[in-house]
């Protein structure tokens, strides 16, 4: 069909990349974004802007806050189909879960049994966070805009069911990884291409050597990322285990649990709790021992009250890529002794661990952390230019035949590229508008959020006429002032409603993740303004191309 | 043959053809290495890491391949001989 490697490897490059490049841009903005989204968190919910806290005493301040806790009267509700008998007015307690990460909030879930379900496995749940400086409980579901959209946008564009999302991403991934080594074919030159940004020439030429020069300089860090990303969710895209090999699965989970010297279910016999704390502090002494991070990171009880009870404590994965062996410590709840310790991963699963564990990037380093938003904001620019190489193309042939294929491409990268950066900027500023308290208001900044995406994209289909005539769109010079004036409103609105101004948070009563947000919106709205002035110069210098013959 | 039904049949032999062939070689590649010892986990991750760049190479070899019809036979045929060989050695372990 093609004549010839090259061609295939070219047509590969640039259908797949073009459909399913738009998904690729939000899965590597919204993944660089959550390198930071803790930090988007502290932005987003003022009543947490304090310092990262150790987790705080169990057996004085988690255990009466757990203790309080019950499933809420609406999820007992919903329960109501999955019980054969009366609902419960009170339900006992199955699990206790309390994470603390590199954040100041402590997150408390809670798993409760369910009396008459039809499936034994069935819990009900409850959750509570707690800010561990300042012991203030916080709001049912507080805007967590970094944890709870961001992030979920990358892996799962938090379309959930039947995991479509991460299947969408899934094959998105898998395109870069098609796109990236057709790419290195079709060009040949790769070592020339990291030198090669020439702005002055012709759109064209610049758009491609842009295209080139992000695509190469961070190769292993677009190829790693997808391959991994691929391999941290290998479970959903092939279900082996759960499948064709379930026998087998099965088999191995039966020997895993008569070696193991843990036990997997209640024993039936009610015994009250050892000090939590005490078990804490063994836990650390451990951990010092060995040389690892002393935080706990995650506090679980499992069996709760029973005689087969148990306490596991894991450490912050601050200081390290993987899992490191005794990170994981579990005590018998009863007594307090320690039952088992995690082991040394096998070689294969250190490295599968170390794989995985440089995407999720769970260690605490600044720098590094900066440099993964870089290789991810190239991975954007590598992108975007695509888009607009693929429209420059054939904008003025297609202009001659009286096609519109170019102008649809280019209103959906204006949709794709500055629409979604107006609709995360306006989501910062709207979470800063609305009062918080106000009822319905995380409704309010989902509805800004989708809407500034959609409103961009009928703005961008609206604005594309001139594409058809070999020109540019406004709607990326009108949509770059848009931006760039969102960005300084979240500023403003920040300073505002929190009284944190970019003086106090860097100088005077420094605080870096406000700082460092409102740094980067002043950086967006920066560069957006000199994209927008470029554009105004750019869009008077090209003449229309008319169609020869205009079928009508 | 018509150009839109000869590409239209190369993504289907891409992903599908190529998905079958990633499916049979990482459940035959995951119960062969359990069988020789390795941890269930290991095996699955390792032939899965494994799987995705032979995905990737059979996706690209499809679209530069002369012969469609040799791309059906080695990605559909060798993927139904991985996925039975998978399950028949499963069914020598779990017995």
């Amino acid at each position: 069909m093609f004549q010839s490697f090259r061609l295939a490897m070219s047509w590969v490059h640039t259908w797949f990349g073009l459909v399913l490049g738009f998904v690729l841009m939000a899965a590597f903005f919204f993944g660089t974004l959550s390198v930071f989204d803790r930090e988007i968190d502290r932005w987003a919910v003022p009543a947490t802007r304090v310092a990262a806290q150790p987790m705080p005493s169990f057996d004085t301040v988690l255990r009466p806050v757990l203790e309080g806790m019950q499933p809420e009267a609406e999820d007992v509700a919903a329960l109501r189909d999955e019980l054969s008998g009366p609902v419960p007015t009170r339900f006992d307690i199955n699990y206790w879960d309390i994470r603390s990460t590199r954040d100041p909030v402590t997150y408390l879930y809670a798993g409760y049994e369910v009396p008459g379900a039809k499936s034994p496995d069935e819990l009900a749940y409850d959750m509570r966070l707690l800010v561990a400086a300042t012991g203030e409980l916080l709001e049912e579901e507080p805007a967590f805009i970094g944890t709870g959209l961001f992030y979920p946008l990358h892996f799962n564009l938090t379309l959930a069911w039947a995991d479509l999302g991460a299947w969408i991403i899934g094959l998105a991934a898998f395109s870069m990884m098609a796109a990236l080594v057709s790419g290195v074919v079709i060009h040949r030159k790769i070592f020339r291409e990291f030198f090669t940004f020439r702005p002055r020439k012709a759109l064209l030429r610049s758009t491609l050597d842009l295209h080139n020069l992000s695509g190469v300089v961070a190769l292993p860090f677009h190829f790693f990322f997808a391959l991994t990303g691929l391999l941290i969710f290998a479970g959903i895209y092939f279900p082996i285990a759960e499948t064709q090999l379930q026998p087998l699965h099965e088999l191995h989970e039966r020997h895993e649990e008569a070696q193991s010297a843990v036990p997997k279910r209640r024993a039936g016999v009610p015994v009250p709790l050892a000090s939590v704390d005490a078990m804490v502090v063994q836990a650390q002494q451990r951990w010092a021992a060995r040389g690892q991070s002393d935080k706990v990171e995650a506090l679980i009880l499992l069996h709760v009250g029973d005689a087969n009870g148990r306490v596991v404590l894991s450490n912050a994965g601050e200081d390290r890529v993987t899992s490191a062996p005794g990170s994981d410590i579990h005590f018998r709840a009863s007594t307090g002794e320690v039952m088992h310790e995690s082991p040394r991963p096998s070689a294969t699963g250190q490295v599968l661990e170390y794989l995985a564990g440089l995407h999720l990037v769970h260690f605490r380093h600044w720098l590094l952390r900066w440099l993964y938003v870089l290789g991810g904001l190239l991975g954007c620019v590598c992108i975007a230019t695509g888009f607009i190489f693929f429209v420059e193309k054939r904008k003025a042939q297609h202009a001659r035949a009286g096609s519109q294929g170019s102008r649809i491409v280019d209103a959906v990268a204006v949709f794709a590229v500055t629409g979604m950066l107006i609709a995360t900027v306006m989501l910062l500023a709207v979470n800063r508008l609305v009062p918080e308290g106000l009822p319905g208001r995380n409704g309010i900044q989902g509805f800004a959020f989708w809407g500034a995406w959609v409103m961009a994209f009928i703005h961008a289909a609206l604005r594309s006429g001139p594409v058809a005539r070999a020109q540019i769109n406004p709607a990326w010079r009108e949509q770059c002032w848009v931006l760039s004036m969102l960005a300084a409103a979240a500023v403003a609105l920040n300073w505002l409603t929190t009284g944190d101004h970019l003086i106090k948070t860097v100088f005077t009563d420094t605080y870096w993740p406000v700082a460092g947000m409102d740094l980067s919106l002043i950086a967006t709205g920066l560069l957006a303004a000199i994209a927008a002035r470029h554009l105004t110069r750019r869009e008077r210098e090209r003449p229309a191309v008319r169609a020869h013959a205009v079928p009508t | 043959m018509d150009p839109r039904l000869s590409v239209t049949l190369r993504v289907a032999l891409a992903l599908l053809g190529g998905y079958a062939f990633a499916w049979g070689f990482i459940a035959s590649g995951m119960t062969a290495l359990h069988a020789a010892g390795m941890e269930f986990h290991d095996a699955q991750g390792l032939a899965s890491l494994l799987g995705f760049l032979l995905f990737l190479c059979v996706f690209l070899w499809t679209f530069a391949a002369r012969s469609l019809l040799r791309v059906g036979v080695v990605l559909v045929g060798g993927g139904a001989l991985l996925i039975v060989a998978a399950s028949s050695l499963q069914s020598a372990l779990v017995r």
